[in-house]
């Protein structure tokens, strides 16, 4: 069983470590190493030329300022918007809960796709085409958040919620200072995957920009590459802008899996 | 400590998900006519073949002919498609550029619906000479007698061989002259090559496989289409179909390539039928002597598409920014800027008068490959309407040719069904807003 555990770690780590090998490996390697058959597995000379290429073909440090803001707002009023309806729907009583509870998950089952041209419409006409908030505005629908975090909240243990209660606790308090210290994991969870979603976003800011000043990293990056004609591209730099693209997401993760790990190992009851 | 009560709590969650719902569902809207300053020309494109550079100083040369006159270069994505998408979001209101790139596959879909401009009504004012545009190249862009763009970053298919394969195999040094002669080729090129190598490879459905695969079936007689008349299940059209299979499952000198023309670059295809624009990234690519020549066709038979991009002016636009638009394609296509452009990107000149051009002449003759294309102009068609026309169409075509390329599907069967789908479209979507 262990060999088969083993084995299993040694696949997922081949497919998800290969294509990242490669990214890594193809960001230092001059035209030649990359249109080559049979492929270069190591390049014959390192090219770190492809990083100042890569950041100054394209305005790289103003997407990443944009990435930034884009990310950390949009992802701060996920986080919020996702951990109070959740306690709404879970600690609060009021009537047509289920009602609310049903809309979100049918909020869920729509594809982003569907609502871009109502939200481009909207937006459009509110003048934010071009603009930080025509980005974030419409991407702060939190279906996903409420849904997880609902359930999270929902297999806390009720007599400690009772025991804060008869404490005194008011629906503030018992949330900061009870639910949440309690939700550790699934909290970070939550944040690094709207973090991640966030950072990638495509198709939205692609749809809201007409410039550097606002677009994200993913949109600027688009710039280096020419999908028309592929053989055009020169993939070393498109490659070493995907690795800086990519660092900012690894270090927040990296940060946030401690939290989790610690977050899963305590026990919200002491025996 | 200030505590909130139950009520408050409520309340505050209450306005949360109200706000969560509201950006969640944001209420759609109609553009009517789009304002703007009539004095900037915002110009979408998604600067085809990496042209960003060569596009900003076409812009600097236009904005220095019209002083008073301005232009934004708006990134409008990474392909036709994206370019294409941005628009047609754009059109549901909010400010629609002035100026759009727009490919072989998507105009004639906004001319249907009226977003994009008939251009002939403009065309004395902005001073426009059609006459000296490449006859083959803007007639692309006539529906109902009315052209809907001018051409801009214009390509056509071009026959790819690696010289140093060909001479191994005792080749002359030239592409075939006919799909028959090359069928000949076939099994002796792939024998040179050996195993894990390809004799011809051909691009997948995503890599314009329709495109690629148009020109072949012309010159066997057959056709996708015959205006909106579907032309699947004609014997020739058929017979082209099943000369595709054969090369690929019973003579195995040929197959389907991720990246043909990167695959070609690399040494892995001793042949392919690629864009002109992808001859510099060919060029820079290979490490080897390659040829580029006509598609193979019978003398007098156009055996090879048009493709590319034109120009187009959004409908809704006012008259002043339409003229000053098409003051701009006008400009930005001269004689002097097509050379410009073809020169450094790698699409041809779209107007007749470039050829003459010094600086053209004097590339031609350092670049014969790129003279191919040219060369090539007078034995090029328009395309069929089931693939630029229809909606989808491309890639339904394409997924086609792919089934029978790659799962070595009956090419009858496969056509019929592309037909069907096809069919379809033009009866729900195409027919009822077409002229009476």
């Amino acid at each position: 069983m262990t060999a088969l555990g083993y084995g299993a770690m040694v696949c997922v780590l081949i497919l998800v470590g290969l294509p990242l090998y490669w990214i890594v490996v193809t960001s230092f390697k001059e035209r030649p190493d990359i249109y080559v058959q049979p492929s270069v597995w190591w390049p014959h000379s390192f090219h770190p030329e492809n990083y100042a290429t890569a950041t100054s073909t394209v305005p790289f440090w103003i997407f990443l300022r944009n990435s930034l803001i884009i990310t950390s707002i949009i992802s701060a009023v996920k986080f919020a918007l996702g951990v109070f309806s959740a306690y709404g729907l879970v600690f609060l009583r009021f009537p047509g809960k289920n009602i609310v509870f049903l809309a979100i998950i049918a909020a869920l089952m729509v594809p982003n796709q569907i609502t871009v041209i109502s939200n481009y419409a909207l937006i459009a006409q509110l003048g934010w085409r071009n603009t930080f908030q025509g980005i974030i505005v419409p991407l702060c629908g939190v279906a996903f958040g409420t849904f997880l975090m609902r359930n999270h909240f929902l297999s806390l243990p009720a007599e400690v919620i009772e025991a804060a209660r008869m404490d005194g606790a008011r629906s503030w308090r018992l949330l900061t200072r009870v639910v949440l210290p309690m939700s550790g994991p699934t909290m970070v969870a939550f944040g690094i995957i709207t973090v991640v979603n966030e950072w990638n976003e495509y198709l939205w800011p692609f749809l809201m920009t007409d410039d550097s000043s606002v677009a994200p990293l993913p949109v600027g990056l688009s710039i280096l590459q020419n999908t028309e004609n592929p053989s055009v591209t020169n993939w070393g730099p498109v490659m070493a802008g995907t690795v800086l693209a990519m660092l900012p997401i690894l270090v927040v993760f990296l940060l946030l899996q401690r939290h989790m790990i610690k977050g899963l190992t305590s026990g919200a009851v002491k025996g | 400590m200030t505590y909130i009560n139950r009520r408050g709590f409520l309340g505050l969650t209450g306005a949360v998900a109200a706000g969560a719902a509201l950006t969640a569902c944001a209420g759609s809207g109609s553009g009517g006519s789009s304002s703007g300053d009539s004095k900037t020309i915002n110009f979408w494109s998604n600067h085809p073949g990496t042209s960003t550079d060569v596009e900003k100083e076409l812009i600097k040369r236009f904005e220095a002919k019209f002083p008073d006159l301005k232009v934004n270069l708006i990134d409008g994505g990474k392909n036709y498609e994206e370019v294409s998408q941005k628009f047609n979001a754009a059109l549901s209101g909010g400010d629609v550029p002035d100026v759009v790139v727009l490919s072989d596959v998507w105009w004639f879909n906004y001319a249907l619906i009226g977003a994009i401009e008939p251009l002939d009504d403009h065309f004395a004012a902005a001073g426009v000479n059609t006459a000296d545009y490449v006859d083959s190249l803007v007639s692309d862009y006539v529906f109902n007698g009315k052209h809907y763009a001018l051409p801009y970053a214009r390509s056509t298919p071009l026959f790819y061989y690696n010289k140093q394969v060909w001479s191994q195999a005792g080749l002359p040094d030239r592409g075939p002259s006919s799909w028959q002669e090359f069928d000949q080729w076939g099994p002796e090129l792939q024998r040179v090559v050996g195993d894990g190598k390809l004799a011809h490879g051909w691009g997948n459905a995503k890599d314009y496989l329709a495109w690629t695969f148009e020109g072949p079936i012309w010159t066997f007689g057959g056709s996708y289409s015959d205006k909106w008349n579907l032309k699947f299940n004609d014997e020739k059209t058929i017979a082209a179909g099943n000369f595709l299979r054969d090369m690929i499952h019973t003579k195995k000198y040929a197959a389907v390539s991720n990246s043909i023309a990167t695959d070609f670059g690399a040494g892995i295809l001793a042949s392919t039928i690629a864009s002109t624009g992808d001859l510099s990234g060919i060029t820079k690519n290979a490490k080897f002597d390659f040829g580029t020549a006509f598609l193979p066709a019978a003398d007098g038979t156009p055996g090879c598409p048009t493709g590319g991009a034109g120009l187009a002016i959004p409908a809704k636009i006012s008259d002043e920014r339409k003229l000053n638009a098409l003051k701009f394609i006008d400009f930005i296509t001269n004689t002097e800027n097509t050379a410009y452009f073809s020169q450094n990107v790698g699409y041809m000149p779209v107007r007749k008068s470039a050829v003459d051009d010094p600086s053209e002449k004097d590339y031609l003759a350092k670049n014969p490959r790129s003279k191919v294309a040219i060369d090539q102009l007078p034995r090029t068609r328009s395309q069929d309407y089931a693939r630029v026309f229809v909606p989808g169409g491309d890639q339904i075509i394409g997924t086609g040719l792919e089934q029978i390329a790659l799962q070595n599907a009956d090419v009858t069967s496969t056509f019929a069904n592309v037909s069907g789908q096809l069919q379809q479209i033009i009866d729900r979507q195409i027919t009822p807003k077409l002229p009476k």
